[in-house]
């Protein structure tokens, strides 16, 4: 919002303290670590193949909105990923005025939309069309929200996604803010605990398919890509827009660091990689640097162009 | 003779006030604005702060800036230094220092605090968490007993600072985390400045306080000594005042614990408050309490030891003892501290705790919560519906509302209708008869509220309800107050958000305070109940709240029941503790009179002690209604939808504007309730006269 002139005035103090242009820069490189795994796998990935490359590199713990802010004004520089549908104000601003560079997508397929457990198929004949919620919406109601079933949606400072959506295709469904990422894991971890029914609005990858069995909710094919916020109704919902999982940097990476900006653009990592390091990570409880490490190892041939990339690009 | 002509004429504008009411409800078809404020009058209040927080950040931002990269110097000392110190030496140097200032048990408790950190592997984290409290209670001390003294020595200085002490403390932390992270850029900081000024306000209040209690004899005495104002202010004021700072020192360090998680929120530290937002995110219940019983034996260590140094019979000065003599603790203690360091170069494993030797029982924890939720699902549902049906619905949205066959058993006729309107009518006649008109409109207007519902009354009604309540408990400047805080959530368009959150937390408040009296008179009365109630209390009051919501969650599911439930654990301990206080210090004398003419027990209980304590269960209702508003924005994260939610939106958005006007929306009604409950039990402690205290 406003706040962002903010930012600009703290970025040219920043931009004051870069020196002169030609080597790369000595200065330890800052990578935001955020509050779930997945996050911590890309940036512990990019983190290694920037020493590899020769840089020094420092993990800060970051929350996932505040560090836009710290982004912007170049406290922190590049983060591997960015969930664009969860952003807030300030990430989108920060982009237009240039503070933030945005350099591509990081590989990562991610999927939205509502989740419910297997065993529901039963109590609910017909899913996993959305068609089938409007006969059974009493199989997920609770007695806040009786006779009208009960989803779950994101919490309420994520926006209200689901809520629209349910409004347009007239579903008879309560939609129930979800508080935070903890308490929907929580009630989700309940529920399917005593079988109880459920139904959430969630995305993937997540650690949680690692672990526990979900059905996603199928949606009417869309023409192209799904136009979320109007035009849905019954008979033609495509349900949600997908979001994009996005590099960023800040804008001064590209001068002060460009050994790191190239290998930033060149740097992928997949739903397969992801799944893989965080079973091993939150299912088998072994440590992040180990994990990363082994598979930094063992896929020599994925990352060996990437390094050599951004030597190339260093300026010498 | 009947009570209805000596009605006093607040009382009858009381009843006007409930016609009115009535009349607004009627006309809710005709002039929608009478009930529901409508949008377009809405200020644009946020835009204005936010063009303001700009202006701010432009003028003022670099030299921000500058500071907090001069504060970070010694908080990475700190920091660096306590990593680098073996456990060992930290183990004996902080067991020394319990023992000095408060005895054997304390230092027994302080190791076990210690060797737990380092069992559960949660070492650095700790480190890094008490760098931080190192830093921030120390600033906060300073800049209270600065702020304190002017108050002390400047009427005009203490009437600018008294009301800023009350927003420091009234309004969330969070609504404010935005703006400091914009002014002093992102980082440990940015935390630590959080900390700084939630902590410090007790310690102004206590300095002040104690400058002024200092007895005239004391003054006059430093005054024929010849003393020069400064030597009176240094050398006789405050050390008389000491106690009273000290108490202050102690509440302020208990503040800055609890800001350890909030702190977090930003990042850059990886502390104890990050492992226990990243558990939390993660829904592990078992490895969150972990977390965050390191938090809470931290906080209760540094309490017992802040509290010793309080108490503490104040030693002779010592004159002309030697340097050693006066500094003997100081002297063992770092000998202690480099004896052991040098011992933990010779045994490694007091240097670095040898992973393999960590316990982390997370997964029982787990277990067990899992098992309850499985086993007891039918109970926990029950408990759940009848909460929601009988109690929460009818006060949010009204009798009108909540009657359906699903949820009473029966439909809510015309019939019925008319049968509940017959009742309170019948009463109100009733109470106008025996007790006036005044009570009768309070019945009138309670048998309103649980017809239509909190949510669902016109807010001229409600506003200038608040406002005529205000002058009865604390005369014209309460109820000015009162209508322009009201006013301003009105205006800045959040009022259906603040009738939400007052719902929620009034409701709660009410449950905790009759649960915690109760509790709290058990206590009194066995001391085998208050043995077992101190420490459940001292966990729930040092514990990060985060961590409760987790198991609560899982129980009974995302909504405002949990909610309800997870600000009633937290705001019932002062309910508890003061009114089990209250009870056990009725004068002695007192007691031994009722005793003498043949009290029984329960007559001494009911008709001796509960209305000598009176006033002081009355406080204990205040600080039950500010632990329930502080709760209610860490509630919004298991799913509610008041203020609390807005400040997360307005965080959430990056819009300073919302959040702050939620935050001050908070503040507003916590000040109020303040003001209102102080005037309650002021009017109780008069109609007792003065009583004889020990």
């Amino acid at each position: 919002m406003n706040a962002l002139k903010g930012m600009v005035a703290g970025s040219i103090l920043a931009t004051a303290s870069v020196t002169g242009a030609g080597a790369d820069s000595s200065d330890p490189i800052r990578i935001p670590v955020n509050e779930w795994t997945g996050q911590h796998v890309s940036a512990h990935i990019t983190g290694t193949l920037l020493q590899k490359a020769g840089y020094t590199v420092e993990y800060v713990t970051a929350g996932a909105v505040p560090q836009f802010a710290a982004i912007a004004q170049g406290d922190l520089h590049l983060q591997p990923e960015v969930w664009t549908n969860n952003v807030g104000d300030v990430y989108p601003k920060a982009v237009e005025s240039g503070d933030i560079v945005v350099l591509g997508q990081l590989g990562l397929q991610p999927q939205e939309g509502w989740i419910y457990p297997p065993y529901m198929n039963d109590k609910c004949p017909g899913l996993p069309s959305y068609e089938a919620l409007y006969d059974c919406a009493q199989a997920f109601a609770a007695a806040d929200t009786f006779p009208r079933g009960r989803l779950i949606t994101y919490p309420a400072d994520w926006g209200t996604r689901s809520k629209d959506v349910v409004a347009m295709i007239d579903l008879p469904f309560e939609p129930v803010a979800g508080g935070s990422e903890g308490a929907m894991i929580a009630e989700l971890k309940s529920a399917l605990a005593a079988e109880q029914p459920v139904i959430m609005m969630f995305w993937q990858p997540h650690w949680l398919f690692a672990a526990l069995d979900f059905d996603w909710v199928s949606w009417d094919p869309a023409g192209g890509e799904c136009v979320e916020e109007s035009g849905q109704k019954r008979g033609s919902a495509c349900g949600f827009q997908q979001a994009s999982v996005d590099k960023i940097v800040n804008k001064d990476v590209a001068t002060k660091w460009p050994g790191a900006y190239r290998l930033m653009e060149m740097v992928t990592v997949d739903n397969a990689t992801q799944n893989t390091l965080m079973l091993e990570i939150d299912n088998k409880g072994r440590k992040l640097e180990e994990v990363v490490a082994e598979w930094v190892e063992a896929n020599e041939a994925t990352w060996s162009p990437w390094v050599e990339a951004a030597k190339a690009a260093m300026s010498s | 003779m009947s009570r209805l002509a000596a009605s006093r004429p607040r009382d009858w504008i009381r009843a006007v006030l409930v016609l009115a009411t009535l009349a607004l409800l009627a006309l809710q078809d005709v002039a929608g604005w009478l009930v529901v404020y409508p949008d377009a009058w809405v200020l644009p209040i946020t835009p204005w702060l936010n063009a303001f927080m700009v202006w701010c950040v432009d003028t003022v931002g670099p030299g921000f800036r500058a500071f907090s990269a001069t504060v970070d110097v010694p908080m990475t000392a700190v920091r660096e230094l306590l990593n680098w110190l073996p456990w060992s030496v930290v183990l004996a140097v902080l067991t020394f220092v319990a023992w000095a200032a408060a005895g054997w048990r304390l230092a027994l408790f302080t190791g076990f605090a210690v060797l737990y950190m380092l069992i559960i592997g949660y070492w650095t984290e700790s480190m890094n968490s008490l760098a931080l409290v190192a830093i921030s209670v120390p600033t906060a001390v300073g800049v209270g007993f600065g702020l304190g003294a002017l108050a002390f020595l400047s009427g005009r200085a203490e009437r600018v600072i008294a009301p800023g002490l009350d927003l420091m403390q009234t309004v969330p932390a969070f609504a404010y985390l935005l703006p400091i992270l914009l002014l002093f850029g992102f980082g440990p900081v940015v935390g630590l400045i959080a900390s700084v000024l939630y902590a410090f306000p007790p310690m102004v209040r206590n300095t002040r306080l104690g400058l002024a209690r200092v007895s005239s004899e004391v003054i006059e005495a430093g005054l024929m000594a010849g003393a020069t104002p400064s030597q009176l202010f240094w050398r006789v004021r405050t050390p008389s005042a000491l106690r009273q700072i000290l108490l202050g020192v102690n509440q302020t360090t208990m503040a800055a614990f609890s800001m350890v998680i909030i702190a977090s929120i930003i990042g850059g530290t990886a502390d104890i408050g990050w492992e226990v937002l990243l558990t939390m995110r993660k829904a592990q219940f078992g490895e969150s309490l972990l977390a965050g019983i390191v938090i809470a034996l931290m906080a209760m260590v540094m309490d017992r030891l802040t509290a010793a140094a309080a108490t503490a019979e104040p030693k002779d000065p010592g004159g002309d003892r030697g340097l050693f003599a006066r500094h003997r603790n100081a002297f063992i203690a770092v000998g202690l501290g480099l004896a052991v360091g040098l011992l933990a170069e010779l045994i490694p494993f007091l240097k670095a705790y040898p992973e393999a030797w960590e316990i982390y029982p997370a997964q029982y924890l787990n277990d067990a919560v899992t098992w309850l939720v499985v086993e007891h699902a039918g109970t926990i549902n029950l408990i759940k519906s009848w909460a929601f049906f009988f109690v929460m619905l009818p006060v949010k949205t009204g009798l009108a509302q909540t009657i359906t066959p699903f949820t009473w058993g029966f439909e809510f006729t015309p019939g019925l209708k008319a049968g509940y309107v017959a009742l309170a009518l019948a009463l109100v006649l009733y109470m106008a008869v025996r007790r006036g008109v005044g009570r009768a409109s309070s019945i009138a207007f309670l048998a309103i509220l649980l017809f239509f519902g909190l949510t669902r009354l016109p807010w001229p009604a409600l506003l200038a309800m608040a406002t005529l309540l205000g002058w009865q408990l604390g005369g014209l400047r309460l109820a000015l107050g009162t209508a322009a805080a009201l006013g301003f959530l009105i205006v800045a368009g959040v009022w259906p958000q603040a009738m939400l959150s007052v719902y929620l937390c009034g409701l709660a408040v009410l449950l905790s305070f009759a649960l915690g009296v109760g509790l709290g008179l058990l206590a009194s009365e066995y001391d085998a109940v208050s043995a077992a109630l101190r420490p459940i209390n001292d966990t729930l009051q040092t514990m990060p709240l985060f961590v409760i919501l987790i198991p609560f969650v899982m129980i009974f599911k995302i909504g405002e029941f949990t909610a309800l439930l997870a600000i009633m654990a937290y705001a019932v301990v002062p309910a508890i503790r003061y009114a089990e206080h209250a009870l056990r210090n009725v004068p002695a004398q007192v007691v031994e009179a009722a005793t003498c003419f043949g009290c029984t027990r329960r007559q001494l209980l009911w008709r001796v002690k509960l209305p000598l304590a009176m006033p002081v269960i009355m406080l204990g209702l205040n600080q039950t209604i500010m632990f329930g508003i502080a709760m209610l924005v860490i509630a919004a994260l298991v799913g509610t939808n008041g203020l609390g939610q807005q400040v997360y939106i307005g965080l959430g958005d990056g819009d300073f504007g919302v959040g702050i006007v939620a935050g001050l929306g908070m503040a507003f009604i916590a000040m109020i309730a303040d003001r209102m409950t102080q005037g309650v039990s002021r009017t109780w402690q008069e109609r007792l006269g003065p009583t004889p205290r020990q």
